[in-house]
């Protein structure tokens, strides 16, 4: 029942995609509803990974593999790429993230008009691509769908968006693939590193290997690689595992995003059509986060020691920085950029604490931040729809023209502004308790981190003060008669997520419980 | 037992989702709703006190479990529990009866009512929290509900900034409370309050132990409106005077004297100096203020401030029993206050002082209840001001004493403080009961229905000294410090009484001689907050904005267009240079070959000639 759960969730939106592709143009009115099928079926399979995912084990499950290139390299030994997919309890958290933010946005995306088969067949294809990443155990695989992702995500940019949208989505893609090639250099060293010993005995000589779980055992090096553990070879001055790290880290900072290198999160998420802007910032962000747990700490947990206090400090001044710059924002989409990179900013110093409150929490807080900015951007795009205008100062009193919309988007703000009851708070709490606690953090650098709670309650009130409070008006006056309470189709996203945040802040357990036994035996090397 | 209990915290919150869903549909009963619930919560409450027969009570739910350790949160009742469920039922049900009067033309009534009783259920959360954890939750809970109801009003403008700045002061105040909660978790592992002791942290009087103390005694700074974060009380009469009067005088700002007598174990020697020092700051410039003010609710609310650093005061030197009597007393006085200047505005339509004046006539019972308020309010005897205010200096007076040198200034302060109450009070009394009528007249007037005036006697009733004690000067052999037993001092009782009484009495007399203008300092004070901290956080963050945009951003995109650049250069390169060179050799064979052509035109002869040619070139060559 569940052997191929895994490649039924990766390669189902591809097929939807696919069918998309054939159904010609003149049944477009179809393509939707497929999707929210596609999507609809991917919730259904997360849900039947947690039926059956068994919290009490901390390795990975669900585990498919596969050979897939095997070649001979005479001296330089095998090459072994595998189709090797599972799920652990980090991974499990942010796939049923995934489906959740996929299906919300693929009813987001009911509004799309033109081109709707390229759209919605790009969709499916991020959707694939995503669902890949979150569940490829080799690291060539991850890579190959970490990639592709920017595929999809560049045309869904660079043709749906607004008036900059080509600017933005250059800017993505380039990031984002300055990253990547990073991320490809340390493959490329880890690789010549890592041996799959079962293999090598088999085969009597070298089989390399991209398999993750070889490359987290230290005693899969070869002595003198490059990357082995002696940390003999230097490169630049710099011993090779430290600058591998960083290199690594670099790469899943860019996607985090971490400042200095979140600026091309702000043009993206301005330019990006709704469902979009919702996708990246509740899905696209974690995987950079991901990355960091599921590669660069793992395989490098001497660096991710040495350097704990510098990734820390990182994620503070995220916050701090991210913090300050959404306070000065007018435009309601660049203020959620920046209030996600502050977000994500207490993400890094969950991971960067090293202890079990500190990553449980990252994790909790990617999910609850998922959450919540997809509710944030689709909150925008209510009022985005309705008048081509996301400026703050062009509203004031909306509260007496559309009191659900108020009521919903209080609920967004004061969520994510950490307030108790809902489940910002429980990813805050955690991740600043696991900074408390850290052996390798000061305290006056966690101190400080909270100063982003004052922030984010200062951004936000201000915001939700400017544009529902005080007598009504809006700039441009023919708006007011556009501004109406919102409809079954923007309630419908909005009440479950807003129901969801509220859930897992009383009963945080749900995650947890999850992520509890797989972050327990991660933490073991970092001692 | 646990069922009552849970059935007291829920019943509110459970009438503010069924009122807020119903919204407008239960404008016409909200009122109602919510005072039976109050009513069947106080019933319950009573029920408890009566059967409660240990003193302190635990339950313990799992919230959290990870594979190393398990976060619980768990309810509590115990005396303190007790006297704070009763004191918020009763007064949430006053308030809430005076509301349904005050409130009668409001269009969104239900939405007030859902608050209220959101606010009921936040506050009990505070009271019957068992851990730290679980208080800081309903400490946000409280500041959202604060934050809805002074913002109540959404359309007028000052309200709603007023409401968030409440909110974020509050903030500045919450992280220190968060952090220590988070220390306390890293070092002790738990903030249930039965499992940490005085010795769970180490020696008495630790450099950590100081520091988590004061690092939570930021939620009080924050809640209880104390020196430097009480800037946001004065605004936060904006909200309706009923919600004033039970969130801003009575119960939320009280809150944080709650949590120092919760704490009061982990409080160092160095900490308590701390919070004793901050308690007089907030004591006598709360009380310096109120003198100037001429809005009737705003003096209230600088009033508050003054009396709640007296409590803080008093926690600082230990009288942790005095300070939770001068919060109850000072509940009901001061309830009765704002529900009285509530009554007022209701009637004359303005809060200004100098527009009002011999209302005594015109509102007589409102005259009655306000004179026995603020009476308690000026420390009169026979008023149960006198009593907690008594016990409170008997106390600061004991500290000094123990203390010796500048120990002494305190009493002095908190007497100084008690003439200048006596002062503003005084004032206010005069201002708006005494003289002639300087507003406009209202034939309407008075307006003095049953709804108001039952609230407000039963507050004026509360005032007076016989509910806590029977002995008019003394409240050491009173219920209440049977309850909470203390240490007393009955040595310096006799001259403390005297003097404090002779203090109030000259601080009545000059307040209703003087007239008053606002002064430089109190200008200076008022504008800290306003416009020099709110200046410079604009400014940081449009700086730090305008750094992202114009420097960051730039240099990403310059080292973009340095790339381009650099491609053109290439591409330029390529095209003259390599492409140029191949294209070179092309044109250079193309040259030679056009030159030399003529040379293979097929006549014997020229094969000859270069023929020949050729031998000579080698014949020199070899020759030479």
């Amino acid at each position: 029942m569940t052997t191929y759960l895994l490649s039924f969730l990766v390669f189902l939106p591809l097929v939807g995609s696919g069918v998309i592709v054939f159904l010609p143009s003149a049944q477009k009115q179809w393509y939707k509803w497929i999707v929210l099928g596609f999507c609809a079926i991917e919730v259904l399979f997360a849900g039947i990974l947690y039926f059956y995912f068994q919290p009490n084990i901390a390795g990975y499950q669900f585990v498919e593999k596969a050979d897939w290139i095997t070649l001979s390299l005479g001296d330089l030994g095998i090459v072994s790429i595998d189709y090797l997919l599972g799920i652990d309890g980090i991974s499990l958290p942010l796939v049923m993230l995934t489906a959740v933010v996929m299906l919300v946005g693929a009813i987001s995306s009911w509004t799309i008009s033109y081109h709707e088969k390229a759209y919605f067949s790009l969709y499916l294809l991020l959707t694939t691509s995503i669902m890949g990443c979150f569940v490829a155990l080799d690291f060539f695989l991850f890579f190959l769908f970490f990639e592709f992702m920017l595929l999809p995500m560049y045309f869904l940019i660079g043709l749906w968006g607004g008036p900059r949208r080509e600017y933005a989505s250059i800017k993505f893609f380039l990031y984002t693939l300055m990253g990547s090639l990073l991320i490809l250099i340390v493959m490329i060293g880890l690789y010549l590193s890592v041996i799959d010993p079962h293999a090598s005995e088999l085969m009597g000589s070298w089989v390399h290997t991209f398999d993750l779980r070889y490359m987290t055992d230290g005693r899969n090096y070869l002595p003198d690689s490059l990357l082995s553990l002696s940390g003999e070879v230097n490169l630049f001055g710099m011993p090779s595992r430290m600058l591998a790290f960083w290199l690594l880290f670099i790469g899943f900072a860019i996607k985090l995003p971490i400042v200095p290198l979140h600026t091309w999160l702000p043009d993206a998420h301005v330019e990006a059509p709704t469902p979009v802007s919702v996708v990246l910032a509740g899905v696209l962000l974690k995987i950079g986060g991901y990355g960091l747990l599921r590669i660069a700490y793992p395989i490098f947990p001497d660096a991710a020691n040495e350097y704990a206090f510098v990734l820390a400090s990182l994620g503070v001044a995220s916050i701090i920085y991210g913090g300050f710059n959404a306070l000065a924002q007018n435009d309601l989409k660049k203020m959620i950029a920046y209030s996600s990179v502050s977000h994500m900013g207490f993400v890094v110093l969950g991971i960067g604490s090293l202890t079990a409150e500190g990553i449980n929490g990252a994790v909790y807080q990617m999910v609850s931040h998922g959450i919540l900015s997809a509710m944030l951007f689709l909150v925008v795009g209510v009022l985005y729809d309705r008048t081509h205008n996301r400026l703050i100062d062009s509203y004031r009193g909306l509260v007496g023209l559309m009191p659900v919309f108020a009521i919903i988007t209080g609920v967004a703000f004061f969520a994510s502004l950490g307030l108790p009851g809902f489940s910002g708070f429980v990813g805050e709490l955690f991740t600043l308790m696991g900074g408390f606690q850290s052996a390798v953090l000061p305290t006056w650098l966690v101190a400080l981190g909270t100063l982003g709670i004052v922030l984010a309650a200062a951004y936000f009130l201000w915001t939700f003060q400017r544009l529902f409070f005080g007598p009504l008006w809006a700039k441009n006056t023919t708006d007011l008669t556009l501004l109406s309470d919102l409809n079954f189709h923007e309630k419908i996203m909005l009440v479950p997520l807003s129901v969801l945040t509220f859930l897992l802040g009383i009963f945080p357990s749900f995650l947890f419980q999850l992520s509890d036994k797989t972050i327990a035996e991660l933490i073991k090397i970092f001692e | 037992m646990l069922i009552l209990l849970l059935a007291i915290l829920f019943l509110p919150l459970l009438s503010f989702s069924f009122l807020f869903t119903l919204s407008k549909r239960a404008n016409e009963w909200a009122g109602w709703v919510a005072v039976s619930a109050t009513v069947v919560g106080l019933l319950f409450s009573v029920f408890l006190v009566k059967s409660t027969l240990t003193p302190v009570q635990t339950f313990s739910f799992e919230w959290i479990v990870l594979s190393h350790r398990s976060f619980e949160v768990s309810l509590q009742i115990d005396n303190l529990a007790l006297l704070m469920l009763l004191l918020v039922h009763l007064i949430a049900l006053l308030v809430q009866v005076f509301s349904m009067s005050y409130m009668r033309y409001d269009l969104a009534k239900a939405r007030y009512f859902a608050f209220l009783e959101l606010f009921i259920f936040s506050m009990l959360l505070i009271v019957l929290s068992g851990s730290l954890l679980l208080m800081y939750v309903g400490w946000e809970l409280v500041g959202l509900s604060s934050y809805l109801l002074i913002g109540f009003w959404v359309e007028k403008p000052r309200a709603v900034w007023a409401a968030k700045k409440a909110f974020l002061l509050n903030r500045i105040g919450d992280i220190g409370f968060l952090a220590g909660i988070l220390l306390l978790f890293g070092y002790v592992g738990t903030t249930d309050f039965t499992l940490l002791t005085d010795s769970t942290l180490g020696t008495p009087n630790s450099a950590l132990k100081t520091l988590i103390g004061l690092l939570l005694f930021g939620g009080v700074v924050g809640k209880s409106a104390q020196f430097p974060l009480s800037a946001w009380l004065p605004d936060a009469m904006e909200g309706p005077t009923p919600v004033s009067a039970l969130i801003h005088a009575a119960t939320m700002v009280a809150a944080g004297i709650f949590l120092l007598a919760r704490i009061h174990f982990l409080l160092t020697p160095d900490a308590l100096l701390v919070i004793t020092v901050i308690g007089t700051l907030t004591m006598t410039t709360g009380a310096y203020r109120a003198v100037f003010q001429d809005d009737i609710k705003k003096l209230l609310a600088f009033s508050t401030i003054s009396q709640l650093g007296l409590m803080v005061v008093g926690m600082g030197v230990g009288a942790r029993e005095a300070a939770l009597f001068h919060l109850l007393t000072h509940a009901f006085f001061k309830a009765g206050l704002f529900l009285c200047a509530g009554a007022m505005i209701h009637a004359v339509h303005t809060q200004d002082m100098r527009q009002m004046g011999g209302l005594r006539t015109k509102m007589p019972f409102t005259f009655v209840a306000y004179t026995a308020c603020g009476a308690a309010l000026a420390g009169l005897p026979f008023f149960s001001g006198f009593l907690s205010k008594d016990a409170l200096l008997v106390a600061t007076w004991a500290w000094a004493t123990a203390h010796g040198g500048w120990a002494y200034l305190l009493p002095v302060l908190c007497l100084l403080s008690a003439g200048l109450t006596a002062v503003y009070i005084a004032r206010q009394w005069k201002l708006v009961f005494l003289e002639r009528n300087r507003g406009i007249e209202r034939t309407n007037l008075p307006i003095e229905d049953n709804y108001l005036k039952i609230p407000m006697l039963v507050l004026a009733i509360l005032s007076v000294f016989v509910w806590f004690s029977w002995h008019p000067f003394e409240a050491a052999h009173g219920w209440f410090f049977r309850v909470f037993p203390t240490q007393q001092h009955p040595d310096l009782h006799l001259i403390v009484a005297i003097s404090a009484t002779l203090t109030s009495a000259l601080g009545i007399f000059i307040g209703l001689k003087i007239t008053v203008q606002e002064s430089w300092l109190s200008v200076f004070l008022a504008r800290i907050y306003d416009v020099y901290l709110t200046n410079f956080i604009q400014k940081l963050s449009r700086g730090l904005a305008y750094f992202d945009q114009y420097i960051l951003d730039t240099t990403v995109n310059g080292l973009g267009y340095l790339t381009v650049i650099f491609a053109h250069i290439v591409g330029r390169f390529d095209k003259m240079v390599i492409d140029g060179a191949v294209n070179g050799a092309a044109w250079l064979a193309g040259f030679v070959g056009n030159r030399t052509r003529s040379l293979q035109n097929g006549q014997i002869q020229s094969y000859f000639i270069a023929l020949f040619l050729g031998m000579l070139v080698l014949f020199f060559l070899i020759l030479g």
